[in-house]
């Protein structure tokens, strides 16, 4: 990571793109693929970075490569304009006048553990060793950071709305389809069959109906889940992904819609299986 | 209003043909018959001769798949669907075996349903619902609705919504089939009344007591017209 | 009787289903109302905000937003130059830094701090004490004075942290001269605002004169496109952004995740509703296909008795839709309350922001799902076989 001041300056490089090929003592450097296809850069051009919009210090630089910006959710729908340098140069190239060289910062250093399992302990070890130095697990900065948390529960929120207007939908629809059946169930009552035996009927009825409906919205989920993040990353020409339906998801979505399905089923059963069976069987 | 030569309806070589999977089925063939006002005409015969298909045809329900209908001396092939359905809700009553009253109406209201839709103005709606209840034997039940009317009930508030619009024509198809004897006798005896006031009747019945009750009586097998009497 | 109340006796006859297709509506109504009010929402109040700070420009050193840009050396001059001019009725220099109050607490207390140069209105309300005079005064927000009772007239001890990197300025001193209220604090957050010239004391001394931005009031007479285009000439080598600008760039920025979500939302919840009044239209129909053969038999024509299905729809949509106002206006203040707790949003700043076009277009979208809804059911009832229909329900 580069300080804030620099990436301004980055920003305001002046590409020329140079089609002759000059001596290969030039560094190199990375471009992303946003920068590369709206400045019309290629790979092998050399191009000109000046720390500053003056354009002075200008050095130049060979292509060496296009990349594609890891995805970041803080920087959606901005065009990743970028150039990835080595460390000596771009320290190199912002170094205040008079700086001595090797009196440079960086912001972030990146580790890869030997064994990631090791990240917790690895990071209260450099804490301690380093006063003042922040160490965290990567994998639980995404959790643990305010705006993924708060747009978590604004998540749960829509999907509580929407499971609840779903119970009314799911409700009316096994009233109606209960209801259908009334004559049958009147005849049943009248032959002699007792109340719990009908209702357990309609219970494997309704457990039926709620696992093949379930397995249908995990069906139409996984779909969808492929055209959203196709049509999102389409949007905003990106790799990030939007939706990801994983096996926790999913499990929670049936444990949430079966017993919802059945209860309606049996809420609605019920209701019906309370009046006489004369009057059922009567059309 | 009938035809140029007094006929409500005549049927010329009319046959009624359902494509079905397992191949072509003919319901009705080679029907000729005519229907002239104040004529009272059972159509009987066993069941799956065709009687009700031929009973739908009468009432401009079905269209004939050959042969010529024609209602009132108009060609009933020639008119749009809404010029039948404009046949039916002011010419033409319907009774139907299971009466199907529509059941979030009361008795009235049923019975104003029809002349509603033929945009009758509101006090004269009132007037004839309130005629027609008297002329049933309802008029203590007029804002009941039909569940909490017997089937014999039920069967009156059709036959006053059959009425409703004065049609020239009187069509019923099995009206006392879910009726017990003696009701059925009553109901019989006010579609007498019905026809002796003027309106053609015809009724499709398995029943031979209420089929005995009519001039003329059509026997049908297999479609085709066995035999007709007249008494 | 007419179709509309033909359609509700039908409803009412079946009193539980209907109310909870009605409830279902409502739900999923509301929820469809406040993805209306969410795409738009940020961006008004945020723009909102923006005018109620009474600048209307804002002068940066580069296309960075204030304070993510390096300083503009010599603000506090070119903010007088640019207050001169005959479009501007006013200009301030504003500089963003951050404090720790030394208190007894091992870490202090982290604050916001922000200098201000100019002698037009403050970006801040005064709620309590007076304005900051020429010594070392400051204003505190609201949070401040709480959690650290301070009130006007007390003293503080503060250390500046002026740039990104680690600094050991020395600590000031600076006297409490009122209560203020900050337009863009976020709920818990803690803000002091000073002079330009205190807070560049307090950053070390060597960067007098330079400030994030410089917000510009325009003569209304004059309007804003007027003084951008003075400004951008007068100060070419630096960047200037009204407020309709600044809010066109948050738009295209963080805020495209709210539209985005807004709208796959609203496609999603439309589809859903529209698919179960479908069904339940439909169910409600087949169950009813007896009654509807007999009616058509009795001269009904097709065409009222599509007119029957779609006034159905109409009234589960219609009755659903006017509940689904005052559940969606509750809703919405809750999801507001979520959202508002992301880091670093204003607290004068709302998710969800009621406006006439979206109860208009909420209204447009509920009666194209009740047509929608009703167009299988529809088929149905206009292709029903009357014949066939009859003999089926005599069959059983």
């Amino acid at each position: 990571m580069i300080p804030r001041r620099i990436a301004a300056a980055l920003a305001s490089f002046v590409a020329a793109a140079a089609t002759l090929h000059a001596a290969d003592t030039l560094p190199h450097v990375l471009i992303s693929r946003q920068l590369s296809e709206s400045e019309h850069i290629a790979v092998g051009d050399v191009v000109r970075l000046s720390a500053s919009a003056d354009d002075g210090a200008a050095q130049q630089f060979r292509v060496a490569g296009v990349y594609e910006p890891t995805p970041d959710p803080a920087r959606l729908g901005a065009v990743i304009r970028e150039v990835q340098l080595h460390l000596p140069d771009l320290l190199t190239l912002t170094r205040e006048p008079g700086m001595p060289a090797g009196s440079e910062f960086v912001e972030t250093i990146n580790v890869a553990l030997v064994d990631p399992a090791d990240a917790a302990a690895f990071s209260r070890d450099v804490q301690a060793r380093m006063p003042g130095v922040s160490a965290q697990p990567s994998t639980g900065a995404a959790e643990s950071t305010g705006p993924f948390l708060v747009l978590r529960r604004f998540h749960l929120a829509i999907a509580i709305v929407t499971i609840v207007a779903s119970t009314v939908f799911l409700l009316a629809l096994t009233i109606m389809l209960v209801d259908e059946r009334r004559a049958a169930v009147g005849v049943l009552r009248l032959i002699g069959l007792p109340i719990r035996r009908v209702l357990v009927q309609l219970f494997i009825e309704g457990v039926l109906i709620a696992c093949i409906g379930s397995m249908f919205g995990v069906a139409l989920s996984l779909v969808s889940e492929g055209l959203i993040n196709r049509f999102f990353q389409w949007r905003y020409d990106t790799a990030l992904v939007f939706v990801r339906v994983t096996p926790e998801v999913a499990a929670i979505c049936v444990a949430i819609a079966v017993p919802l399905g059945v209860s309606a089923t049996v809420v609605a059963s019920w209701a019906l299986l309370r009046r006489n069976g004369l009057r059922l069987a009567r059309r | 209003m009938s035809g140029a030569n007094g006929t409500i309806v005549e049927a010329m070589h009319i046959s009624r043909v359902f494509p079905m999977p397992a191949g072509p089925v003919t319901a009705v063939a080679d029907v000729t018959l005519k229907i002239a006002p104040g004529d009272h005409l059972a159509i009987r015969g066993p069941s799956g001769c065709g009687k009700s298909t031929l009973l739908h045809m009468l009432g401009c329900v079905e269209t004939p798949s050959a042969g010529t209908l024609l209602f009132n001396g108009r060609d009933v092939s020639k008119l749009s669907d809404r010029q039948r359905s404009l046949l039916r809700l002011r010419r033409i009553g319907f009774v139907f075996q299971r009466f199907f009253l529509l059941p979030m109406l009361t008795a009235a209201e049923n019975i104003e349903l029809p002349q509603s839709e033929a945009d009758v103005p509101k006090a004269d709606r009132r007037r004839r619902t309130s005629e027609l209840l008297e002329y049933v034997g309802l008029a203590a039940r007029a804002d009941h609705r039909p569940s909490e009317l017997s089937g014999g009930e039920m069967q009156r508030v059709a036959i006053a919504r059959a009425l409703a619009n004065r049609p020239g024509l009187l069509l019923a198809d099995e009206p006392t089939g879910e009726l017990d004897r003696t009701t059925g006798e009553q109901i019989a005896a006010l579609l007498d009344r019905v026809n002796a006031d003027g309106t053609a009747l015809v009724i499709v019945t398995h029943d031979p007591a209420l089929a005995e009750r009519c001039t003329r009586i059509l026997s049908m097998r297999d479609g085709r017209i066995e035999s007709e009497t007249t008494a | 009787m007419n179709a509309m109340g033909f359609a509700w006796r039908s409803l009412v006859r079946q009193p539980a289903r209907a109310s909870l297709g009605v409830l279902g509506v409502a739900a999923v109504g509301a929820l469809l109302f406040d993805m209306l009010l969410l795409s738009e929402g940020l961006v008004i109040s945020m723009r909102g905000l923006l005018e109620r700070t009474g600048f209307d420009l804002r002068v940066t050193a580069t296309d960075s937003l204030p304070g993510q840009g390096p300083l503009i050396p010599n603000a506090v001059a070119e903010a007088q130059a640019i207050a001169t001019l005959p479009t501007v009725r006013s200009a301030i220099a504003l500089r963003f830094a951050n404090a720790t109050i030394l208190n007894d607490r091992p870490r202090g207390f982290y604050t916001s701090f922000q200098g201000v140069a100019g002698t037009a209105q403050h970006p801040w309300t005064i709620l309590r004490g007076r304005d900051i005079g020429t010594g070392a005064e400051l204003v505190i927000n609201e949070n401040t004075a709480t959690r650290l009772q301070l009130a006007p007239g007390a003293r503080l001890v503060l250390r500046a942290a002026c740039t990104g990197e680690e600094q050991a300025l020395p600590p000031m001193p600076f006297t409490v001269a009122g209560v203020a209220q900050f337009p863009f604090d976020t709920p818990n957050g803690a803000t002091l605002a000073t002079s330009l010239d205190r807070l560049a004391d307090a950053c070390g001394g060597n960067e007098s004169g330079e400030a994030d931005v410089i917000m510009v009031a325009s003569q209304e007479s004059a309007g804003t496109a007027a003084a951008v285009a003075d400004v951008a000439k007068l100060l070419p080598h630096l960047r200037v952004l009204s407020n309709a600008e600044a809010v066109n760039r948050f738009e295209r920025g963080g805020f495209t995740y709210f539209r985005q979500i807004s709208t796959v939302l609203t496609t999603v919840t439309l589809s859903f509703a529209v698919l179960l009044i479908t069904v339940l239209l439909t169910v409600s129909i087949n169950q009813r296909l007896g009654e509807i053969a007999a009616l058509r038999a009795l001269g009904f024509s097709r065409w009222r008795v599509v007119a029957d299905v779609l006034c159905e729809s109409v009234l589960i949509v219609g009755g659903g839709g006017l509940l689904s106002l005052p559940l969606g206006g509750l809703l919405a203040v809750g999801l507001d309350t979520i959202l508002k707790r992301i880091p670093g949003i204003p607290a004068e700043v709302h998710f969800f922001v009621f406006r006439p076009d979206a109860l208009q277009v909420h209204l447009l979208l509920l009666a194209a799902a009740a047509v929608i809804a009703a167009l299988y059911p529809i088929r149905i009832v206009a292709r029903l076989p009357i014949a066939a229909t009859l003999r089926e329900e005599v069959g059983g």
